[in-house]
């Protein structure tokens, strides 16, 4: 294995948008075509890292190794249907997160540890998307075993049908609970559900009116969840006509659902979302853009579909979409972890995620995490960097279960030399500038401390300097 | 002001550890060490939230001695009118708040009475949930005054940490905010960069790499994220500064409450940005001050290390000249019954009053005291919102917009020198 730093393609590879590109970029044409690797945007480590930062939550040396051998379509084919027997695994995790549901903790702390384990990565990315999407928050609900099956429904949904899991959300009693649309009688029809099923998980504003909301709300009455159970009461529903955005019928909640999925502007919201997601955050797309996806989108609501044009395409793999999103809490730390190959304690990270403002089944309000620079102020810097000291010191509450000289070792790296370039790479895969990493490399060896020689030690420190680099904190 | 932050930064940290920035870092580091980020309105006011949990039996904290039906309906809780610290011929503080009478004289402290809402909700996780939300027409409101309130001002190019909660317990909702994230700490440590082990000190800090020039000059996500990692080093950096200077030369009492009073005070003292502390008394959800039966001595001990905690935090600030940007405002979910129960304790109530203590106050007694006998169901009415309070501390002393924050705009009250 030869791992360097190739100082000569960081030099001439800038990341600026060219200005043929730049062109390029407002071309849907061009943009969701499938990227093929050219002289100009090789098929290299740097691209292979951006894939599994976006796709999954970073990887470990072999899988970027493989990618790399794979090619990037076939790197994406894994990545979208992974050949294992998936059921197996999560049959296996349901059963744990079923004996920890006393506890929110307890799911809390399962959820990070199946994210680490899973062979299907971007299956849990994009739970993790919909969770933020649909933003119910247990300390709400106060149930975690309706948590625990709210979850799993984001998860059975994640990558197959939107259409299905807006139906199954409109019938989640976690939802209705944490909304306040427990209860929705014919008298006092309740909007509680129907207007942040407009406003955030479909239409978004400007797209419906207030009369629209109190239609839709009649619609939905006669449904209730009684002692976390939903329950549908027919003397209580409505049976009127109503007149829901331009339809007019003696609809229930099941036709709201329909005739909100039916207007292009519920497609346009989530592509837009998980454009965010998925490809960039620093500017919203340019309608013409994004107008094919949409337009395909709303005809089957195939979320896998979707994903996949995203991911396959030119504009993923172009420098409009490099480094161009946070990561989120749960995807810094889980860089380090997936990257070192190891299992840390996901109960302790659970919590101190939480205190880096990203807490799994407590999404701050309706809108879910806004993420992006909020993620980031000198708190949260300074959070994420003990959180990172923690992990790889080698002791304390993650005890030693990440180690940086141990990872280089397996693969092939025999001296202090060789594996900071190594561990560079693995870290943040060649998308460096060179002074930046001999700045690292004297930073970690240069005050000669106690036990200099000792390559775990200065590799720690060295692992360290690199995951609380600015470059670390961008997907 | 004429004591400027910078002359305090030199009076603490001592010109030598400036100096040693000064050398070792290149100019615009220095600069932002030295000065900060720019305060959008240039304030650097700082207001001290103190929740007090479970319900403080007001008529008990300050005592309306001169009123006959306040002995009447305590046949067992009243206390002797020989203790109490008198204010004037109506009203006395409690005995054990020897330390706020003190503070009353010397003008540090004020109390505002009769302080509720319209429609007293009596259960604590109800009228807990109005206060923090400051919103009783829709309780289901998800986020909380403050959170609102460091949403409205936050804008990318300011990275210092707005608010933040101190105390062991679970983040209080009033700072659930949409977008900012408000971080809990226990100790200035957990907003500062530890240390990898067997490293020499200082020397692991990512600021050497972090302020190179990058070849990726458009995404603009990179340079946030550079700026980010500079001002969070020099903000922890200065916040070791400012506890290693703070530790020998202040008494505080050894009450928790107190100690984490020193945490506020360290952080004030390291300038570093974060205009609101929230802080909290009695243990969180059903606290210490719900007191049902035996209340007296329970009630005397917490009201004691409160009134000790504020006088030693207030002392602190003075002594560094610094009272003069701190407002410190306590609140409680709501008051007790006029009427005792017969377990020697008091039932849920409504208004209270809510002490503010600080540099910059108008006066000592504010508003009158509630009829003990025109009575919101054997409590206490108000005369005074909560919210015009919140008002007053958003647009005057913190200078936000408090009629984003509380949704329209409420009379603000005459109580702040400023």
């Amino acid at each position: 294995m030869a791992v360097q730093i190739d100082k000569r393609a960081s030099h001439n590879q800038s990341r600026q948008v060219h200005p043929a590109v730049a062109e390029k970029l407002t071309d849907p044409q061009w943009a969701w075509a499938a990227y093929q690797p050219d002289a100009q945007q090789p098929w290299n480590l740097t691209q292979a890292g951006h894939l599994f930062r976006r796709a999954a939550f970073g990887a470990g040396w072999d899988q970027l190794q493989q990618a790399l051998s794979d090619g990037p379509q076939r790197a994406v084919d894994k990545l979208l249907r992974p050949q294992v027997d998936l059921a197996v695994f999560n049959r296996a995790y349901d059963g744990y997160e079923a004996s920890a549901a006393g506890s929110i903790d307890g799911l809390r702390a399962w959820w990070l540890r199946r994210i680490i384990q899973t062979p299907h990565p971007l299956l849990e990315k994009m739970t993790l998307f919909w969770h933020s999407h649909f933003a119910t928050n247990s300390l709400k609900v106060k149930n975690p075993r309706l948590m625990l099956r709210h979850v799993q429904l984001l998860r059975s949904q994640a990558l197959n049908s939107f259409r299905d899991m807006l139906q199954a959300i409109s019938r989640d009693p976690a939802v209705l609970i944490c909304l306040g649309a427990d209860a929705n009688r014919k008298a006092q029809p309740n909007e509680s559900f129907v207007r942040p099923l407009m406003e955030f998980f479909t239409l978004s504003p400007g797209h419906y009116t207030e009369k629209d909301v109190r239609e839709a709300a009649r619609a939905f009455t006669g449904w209730f969840a009684l002692r976390g159970r939903l329950r549908y009461i027919p003397r209580e529903h409505d049976g009127n006509i109503k007149e829901i955005l331009g339809e007019s019928g003696n609809f229930a909640g099941d036709d709201v659902v329909r005739i909100v999925l039916e207007q292009p502007a519920t497609a346009r919201t989530i592509v837009c979302k998980l454009y965010r997601w998925l490809i960039c955050e620093t500017e919203e797309p340019d309608a013409m853009l994004i107008a094919p996806l949409v337009e395909s989108f709303a005809k089957d609501y195939d979320i896998l579909k979707l994903a996949e044009t995203m991911l396959r395409s030119n504009l993923f793999f172009s420098p409009a979409a490099y480094r161009r999103r946070i990561k989120c809490p749960v995807e810094f730390a889980l860089g380090i972890v997936k990257a070192l190959e190891g299992v840390v304690s996901t109960t302790q990270l659970a919590q101190d995620l939480a205190g880096l403002g990203q807490n799994l089944y407590h999404p701050p309000t309706v809108k879910g995490w806004t993420g992006g620079r909020h993620w980031i102020n000198s708190a949260t810097l300074v959070g994420r960097y003990n959180l990172a000291l923690a992990l790889l010191r080698g002791s304390g509450p993650y005890a030693d279960k990440l180690n940086p000289w141990a990872v280089a070792k397996r693969h092939g790296c025999s001296t202090l030399k060789s594996t900071m370039p190594f561990l560079f790479d693995l870290f943040l895969q060649s998308s460096h500038d060179p002074d930046v990493y001999e700045t690292v490399l004297k930073t970690a060896q240069a005050p000669a401390g106690i036990g200099s020689d000792d390559p775990d030690g200065v590799l720690r420190r060295f692992a360290h300097l690199v995951v609380t680099l600015p470059e670390f904190h961008l997907a | 002001m004429s004591y400027t932050r910078r002359d305090f930064l030199k009076a603490t940290l001592g010109a030598s550890t400036l100096l040693s920035f000064t050398h070792a870092a290149p100019n615009f580091l220095v600069r932002s060490l030295m000065a900060g980020e720019p305060q959008s309105d240039d304030r650097d006011t700082v207001l001290v939230v103190v929740q007090l949990s479970g319900g403080n039996d007001g008529l008990n904290t300050v005592v309306p001695y001169g009123d006959d039906e306040y002995a009447r309906n305590r046949p067992t809780l009243r206390l002797p009118t020989k203790d109490l610290h008198k204010i004037d011929s109506l009203m006395g503080f409690h005995p054990r708040m020897g330390a706020f009478m003190r503070l009353y004289e010397e003008g540090y402290l004020s109390i505002v009475q009769g302080v509720g809402y319209p429609n007293s909700d009596r259960s604590h996780e109800g009228a807990m949930r109005i206060w923090h939300n400051a919103n009783p027409d829709q309780p289901n409101r998800q986020t909380g005054w403050l959170g609102r309130a460091v949403d409205s001002v936050w804008n990318p190019n300011k990275t210092n940490a707005p608010a933040v909660f101190v105390g062991p317990i679970a983040q209080p909702f009033a700072l659930n905010a949409e977008n900012v994230v408000v971080p809990s700490i226990r100790s200035p440590r957990d907003l500062t960069t530890g240390q990898m082990p067997g490293y020499p000190k200082n020397k692991s800090q990512p600021k050497h790499a972090a302020k190179l020039p990058r070849a990726d000059k458009g995404n603009p996500l990179l340079g946030f994220l550079q700026h980010c990692t500079l001002n969070a080093c020099a903000n922890s950096q200065r916040i070791k500064a400012a506890t290693k200077a703070s530790t020998n030369t202040t008494e505080y009492p050894s009450f928790q409450l107190a100690a984490t009073f020193r945490t506020v005070a360290q952080l004030i003292r390291a300038d570093v940005g974060i205009r609101i502390f929230f802080t909290e008394f009695g243990g969180g959800g059903i606290g210490g001050f719900d007191n049902h039966a035996n209340q007296l001595g329970n009630h005397c001990a917490l009201l004691h290390q409160l009134s000790e905690s504020v006088a030693a935090f207030v002392h602190d600030l003075k002594r560094d000249k610094l009272l003069d940007r701190a407002l410190l405002m306590t609140f409680s979910e709501f008051g007790r019954t006029v009427r005792e129960n017969g377990r020697r304790g008091t039932g849920h109530g409504a208004a209270a009053p809510i002490f503010l203590a600080g540099g910059k106050l108008k006066s000592g007694l504010i508003g009158a005291h509630p009829s003990l006998t025109d009575l919101d169901n054997g409590a206490l009415k108000f005369h005074i919102d909560f919210r015009r309070i919140y008002a007053t501390v958003l647009d005057r002393w913190l200078g936000f917009e408090s009629r984003t924050v509380l949704g329209r705009q409420f009379e603000l009250l005459d109580i702040l020198n400023v």
